[in-house]
């Protein structure tokens, strides 16, 4: 492998987990509410899952869990951010605060260290084989297939379905959403709830594949890059991955530097920079994306103003 | 008498609602407490005794009231680094970023600067140079979002990443201290004086009280204030009475910017004397809570930094008597400020136009 094929391949692994945070994003944003939180619910997926694996000793158990993590944030955060209509934004930083204190206290109870067998990379027949493209994406473990899997699915979900088009609708303009005969609330509570529970995969991900472990604050801002990510693709879960890409590759070249010749004197603490200075570029980069027009802003049914 | 009518109407409705968040404080505080005594029950700890050692750790003897009380100053600067812009409406979610690009700041300067200047012309200078520092920093989504309306809860919070590798930088290449996580430290000339003989209390306390003021006058007797507060209010409106919304939410986040930096010149300058690596305990993002509970008020930050302080240094009690990490404290504070949420007591208003 070439230094430049190892760079995207090494990309391809690290972008996966902003990937599935990216996609739950999609999800949630799409009902008209966002997740500042995801954040947290990636680390609470992300400590699960090395839980599940350390105590019910293996990857299936790990992933199970984190996944059950991403539902009971789901369950919490939907009851604050629809039914008790808090300040999404506000509500979602101080959610990441009580994220951190509680897998940090955990962490230091039930885990302290102990390191996760990783995911191993799965070589697809034929497709694997292709020079250059094959090793890169072809060459990958199983949870970097089940995203690229997931990515079409989230597509067909918001955009194709009686389901997704009625939760956009309900994102740009509830109010006539209600008239229309739905319920705002109802559709952003499952909303919510799958979308927080495709981060907390993400936060698996890094456990069960790259990272090989949790430590306190793992996900380093990967939430908030997904965040990024989900504005720079305008909602579109294929353009989601090809910005995560961006991200993936960024953070790859870490793990390169010394071999990319002018590039080998740049301190590391500029690489390790690199991927939060191109989320800001991506950001004004996006500046003609719009937000559903009534993302953030809590919906009260008319029938409950006047009662 | 319709004017008396008016006003004493307006009182009565102050009154209710007042009565109203009183009974929802309480309401939360007791809830807090129920969840922690659980949260620490089921981590098989005696509630009771954690209690116990929250507060003996916070407030037990000279030392730890001291430790709590720069504590509570770092959380009053970066609180007000998050009510100023909240004001208006903007998410300045990143003080930990200028408060960490403050402390680099400082310390480079403290650790170059020729020490045999008078003290207080060297300490002047640095605290000038932090309240710069800190105000650039925000400058960065400040102005992204009055020019293309970037989203600045994004922005601010890379920024606070990349703070946090520059600083590291600072640490590890610039000027490392052998063996440890940190600077060299710096000429005694460049540090504050303590202002309290056997405790950790220096001049920096009475820096972030006197930042208090600053943000009162601004806040509540001045144009700017008035400005920052109706456009929090409805911008549109604001916009239609000739109020120029781009330049007020540039000094907004500029304000809130070299109040953290601020914060992080009295980490390096009036309590570690040095830039330690990951000095900050989350102050940048505790001070979001602070000044939420403070209703965005600049007198009322400085009892919600108190009680912050409180829960915060008395972790490392709770720690000693628990066994747990001091990062329970994290939970309790997050907890408390979420309930506020739910019960109201912490409102948010929104502009009518926008729901419809």
């Amino acid at each position: 492998m070439n230094v430049t094929v190892s760079v995207f391949s090494i990309g391809i692994a690290l972008m996966v987990p902003i990937l599935w945070a990216a996609l739950g994003e999609v999800v949630v944003e799409q009902s008209g509410v966002i997740n500042i939180g995801i954040e947290g619910v990636m680390l609470i997926g992300a400590f699960c899952s090395a839980l599940g694996y350390r105590y019910l000793h293996g990857l299936t158990w790990g992933l199970l869990l984190g996944i059950g993590g991403g539902i009971v944030c789901g369950l919490v955060l939907s009851l604050l951010y629809v039914r008790l209509g808090t300040d999404q934004i506000v509500t979602g930083i101080l959610f990441n605060v009580l994220a951190l204190g509680f897998t940090s206290t955990l962490y230091t109870k039930y885990l302290g260290g102990g390191v996760v067998k990783t995911y191993g990379a799965v070589k697809i027949p034929l497709l694997g084989d292709i020079k250059y493209l094959g090793e890169i994406l072809f060459q990958q473990n199983v949870l970097v297939y089940a995203s690229f899997l997931a990515a079409p699915v989230v597509f067909y979900l918001v955009n194709n379905t009686w389901y997704g088009l009625y939760a956009r609708a309900a994102s740009e303009h509830p109010r006539a959403a209600e008239t229309a005969g739905l319920n705002v609330w109802r559709l952003r509570y499952p909303a919510v709830i799958v979308g927080c529970t495709l981060s907390a995969v993400g936060g698996a991900t890094l456990v069960l594949t790259t990272s090989g472990g949790f430590v306190n604050g793992l996900t380093e801002g990967r939430g908030f890059i997904a965040l990024a990510v989900v504005v720079l693709a305008r909602w579109n879960p294929f353009a989601v991955i090809a910005g995560c890409v961006l991200f993936g590759v960024a953070q790859a070249l870490q793990f390169q530097i010394q071999n990319l010749g002018p590039l080998s004197h740049v301190p590391s603490d500029f690489v390790l920079m690199f991927p939060y200075v191109i989320t800001i570029v991506a950001v004004v980069a996006a500046r003609g994306s719009r937000y559903p027009a009534a993302i953030g802003i809590p919906y009260r049914p008319s029938s409950a103003t006047a009662a | 008498m319709s004017a008396v009518n008016l006003a004493f109407r307006s009182i009565a409705v102050r009154h209710e609602t007042t009565l109203r968040s009183l009974a929802g404080t309480i309401v939360a505080v007791a809830l807090t407490l129920g969840v922690i005594a659980a949260v620490l029950a089921g981590l098989g700890a005696n509630p009771w005794s954690a209690a116990r050692g929250l507060v003996s750790g916070a407030l037990g003897n000279r030392f730890n009231i001291g430790q709590t009380v720069m504590i509570a100053s770092l959380l009053i600067l970066t609180g007000l680094a998050a009510a100023i812009p909240f004001s208006a409406r903007l998410w300045n979610i990143g003080a930990e970023g200028q408060m960490y690009f403050g402390a680099f700041v400082v310390a480079g300067l403290g650790l170059t600067l020729p020490s045999d200047m008078s003290r207080w012309l060297l300490c002047s200078i640095l605290v000038l140079a932090s309240l710069v520092a800190g105000a650039v920093w925000a400058l960065v989504p400040g102005v992204l979002k009055a020019t293309i309306n970037a989203n600045e809860v994004i922005v601010s919070l890379m920024m606070t990443f990349i703070a946090l590798e520059v600083a590291d930088y600072g640490i590890t290449a610039l000027w490392p201290q052998p063996a440890a996580p940190q600077t060299r430290y710096l000429p005694v000339n460049a540090t504050f004086p303590s202002i309290w003989t056997g405790t950790l209390v220096t001049a920096g306390a009475p820096l972030a009280l006197a930042a208090v003021i600053v943000a009162w006058v601004v806040m509540r007797r001045s144009g700017l204030g008035f400005e920052i507060r109706a456009i929090g209010l409805n911008s549109r409106a604001a916009q239609m009475n000739g109020m120029r919304v781009g330049r007020v939410t540039i000094v907004a986040f500029a304000m809130g910017g070299a109040f953290a930096g601020l914060a992080g010149a009295i980490n390096v300058l009036g309590m570690n004397n040095a830039l330690v690596s990951g000095f900050s305990g989350n102050f940048g993002y505790l001070g979001i809570a602070v000044a939420l509970l403070a209703r965005l008020d600049p007198t009322w930050i400085i009892p919600s930094a108190v009680l912050f302080a409180i829960l915060r240094v008395g972790s490392n009690g709770l720690q000693v008597q628990t066994g747990l990490s001091p990062d329970v404290g994290e939970i309790v504070v997050a907890t408390f400020v979420i309930l506020l949420l739910v019960f109201k007591v912490i409102r948010l208003r929104y502009a009518e136009a926008q729901s419809v």
